[in-house]
């Protein structure tokens, strides 16, 4: 049997103490630039049941980013918003399944994602440590961003109850709705799985598995700039992040998790600020993170915070 | 089943034989970032069915010799990884490792650039234009390739993938073992319209929009449904299967297990990433005399 994973794992980072002003100087640039929302009907992908366009933005660095929004056809006036955020290597999907279910649905595509990469692309395996030694051009600084502009965009469409919105992701969607959820307080509610880009530098050394092995990768190759990487991630770090968050958040673990240890999952958790938090910790599961039994967990969760406040 | 297309034979007898005017032209370029101490890695164009030039990470093990290898088959994602996410990269000391991008994928995406959503259904009205006829093509050109490596076991050689770890298999000699997870190809039209999920809505997309092309769509899948490559196959096989009650479990792929004549071990899914990626690893090494799996598997699965 695998070893136990203690759930009082201590991460090693440490929050820079302009972490604050780093992130607020950030959203200052991003707030000079204009959304320009645009959304674009996509007859082949809609059906009777749920209505899809292909959705854009504009983030920082004047990056256009892509999205897929969905609606259910029959629908009240105004609704409650999930915006789903997508794992690493994964195609932002198209979110039906969220509309089926009662919500105007938005799927992010981050700059270098598929349908986002014309200005940005640095490629997979790469996007980790691309600029990793200068928080100022680091991959994660505008891609972050991109997810919070979502929120953004979602406040832009009428059908948008402004006040129910949810954020929702797994892996790297999961490390991206931490950091959503902190740096937007329009997040209502938020379900993170396995989530990535929590304690970058225990991860490298509790498992050397793609994507964080890119890390490793880069210093194996430039040791020299152990410092700079560290100091670079601790800007990035959801775990620095987790204390501003505010709203409602259920999160699940598994035991087993080849890509994102549970060990870090644990820290990630212990430090998140919010009175009402949940953590589900999935033994015999790995980075799936218990997908099938902690689904209806997720949708019961969101349900009673955001479909039920009518 | 649907019936096998009278000319599946000659359909890709004539794709194979298209690949075959082409040389591989490979070339190879170390890559110093992704190497260490115990495996290489190398970045491989090769020229496939088009022509089209392809890219696929090569991961030569440190040492003599010979290595079993595995071939990871185009997956249908944009991404190209160099060995799928959560795997121990230590496994690159073990196993030559090779994955291709197909046509369309990441490194491989000059002059196409394939959609996901999209790919499955990309001229999908056309069975002699289907893009999966070059995608299948280019799998194949990527086992002969790694065939060609004088570091390689060839009593060892296992191909890892979807639908087209199987049709590669089965289409060019030289796969020893075969691990699939069939999500494509196997009853695509009649279990699409079972399911909301993609990849497979692709399909219910496709014909709700166009619903005239139905029959010439049913024409092309006739040609990868893997019940008809699988009387071909012979190499031991590992049938990835979805969890009871989803689509593609044990009991759904019961026809495609039947009409395998290759040795076949069902593996139905847990729906645990840990256990079932647990046993593929576990039944690649038994398979290839590896005898210090522990060593090689991710931290949290090792005893």
């Amino acid at each position: 049997m695998p070893k136990t994973v203690p759930a009082d794992y201590q991460s090693r980072v440490r929050k820079p103490h302009d972490f604050d002003a780093f992130w607020d100087d950030v959203l200052r640039q991003a707030a000079a630039v204009p959304l320009e929302a645009e959304v674009v009907p996509d007859p082949l992908r809609t059906s009777d049941d749920v209505e899809v366009f292909e959705a854009f933005y504009t983030s920082l660095d004047h990056v256009r980013v892509a999205s897929w929004y969905c609606r259910p056809a029959r629908r009240a006036e105004r609704l409650p918003a999930i915006m789903f955020l997508p794992g690493y290597q994964m195609d932002p999907p198209i979110p039906k399944e969220w509309a089926r279910k009662g919500y105007i649905a938005l799927s992010v595509a981050p700059r270098g994602k598929l349908r986002s990469n014309r200005h940005f692309n640095p490629g997979y395996p790469n996007l980790l440590t691309y600029n990793i030694v200068d928080r100022h051009t680091y991959a994660y600084r505008g891609f972050y961003v991109d997810t919070w502009r979502g929120v953004d965009f979602l406040l832009s469409r009428p059908e948008v109850d402004g006040a129910r919105i949810g954020v929702v992701g797994s892996s790297q969607g999961g490390g991206l709705t931490i950091t959503t959820a902190a740096m937007r307080p329009e997040v209502r509610a938020a379900a993170a799985g396995a989530p990535y880009l929590c304690g970058f530098m225990d991860a490298i050394e509790l498992t050397h598995t793609y994507p964080y092995e890119e890390i490793n990768d880069y210093l194996r190759l430039h040791p020299e700039r152990l410092a700079e990487v560290e100091n670079t991630l601790a800007y990035f770090d959801g775990i620095n992040f987790a204390e501003r968050i505010a709203c409602p958040i259920v999160m699940n673990i598994g035991l087993q998790d080849n890509v994102c240890p549970p060990e870090t999952g644990y820290a990630l958790f212990n430090r998140i600020g919010a009175s009402d938090k949940q953590l589900n910790p999935y033994d015999g599961h790995g980075h799936d993170a218990g997908r099938s039994r902690h689904g209806a967990i997720v949708d019961r969760f969101f349900a009673e915070r955001l479909l039920s406040e009518r | 089943m649907n019936q096998v297309p009278l000319n599946f034979r000659e359909y890709w007898q004539e794709t194979l034989a298209s690949l075959a005017r082409y040389p591989a032209c490979p070339e190879l370029e170390p890559i110093p970032l992704r190497s260490t101490a115990f495996a290489t890695l190398y970045g491989v164009r090769v020229t496939s069915v088009g022509p089209y030039r392809l890219f696929g990470y090569l991961s030569i093990p440190a040492g003599t010799g010979p290595f079993p290898a595995i071939y990871y088959s185009p997956k249908y994602q944009s991404v190209l990884e160099i060995i799928p996410q959560g795997t121990a990269n230590l496994i690159r000391s073990r196993y030559i490792t090779f994955s291709l991008a197909g046509r369309g994928q990441r490194n491989a995406d000059t002059p196409y650039a394939a959609m996901f959503p999209g790919l499955l259904t990309e001229r999908i009205g056309d069975a002699a234009a289907y893009i999966f006829r070059g995608i299948v093509a280019d799998s194949v050109r990527g086992l002969e390739l790694l065939l060609t490596r004088r570091e390689l076991d060839p009593t060892r050689v296992v191909v890892v993938g979807n639908d087209l770890a199987l049709m590669t298999s089965t289409l060019t000699s030289g796969a020893t073992h075969v691990v699939a997870a069939p999500a494509l190809f196997y009853k695509t039209a009649e279990l699409a319209i079972r399911t909301h999920a993609y990849p497979l809505e692709e399909v219910n997309d496709y014909l709700r929009t166009f619903p005239a092309r139905a029959e010439a769509v049913r024409r092309t899948l006739a040609y990868y449904d893997l019940r008809a490559f699988a009387p071909g196959l012979t190499a031991t096989t590992l049938l990835m299967a979805g969890a009871p009650g989803t689509l593609f479990d044990a009991q759904a792929l019961k026809p495609l297990v039947n009409a395998l004549s290759a040795e076949v071990t069902v593996h139905e899914s847990e729906q645990s990433l840990y256990r079932d990626g647990l046993y593929a690893e576990q039944w690649m090494a038994t398979q290839c005399g590896i005898s210090d799996l522990q060593r090689i598997l991710p931290e949290h699965w090792r005893d």
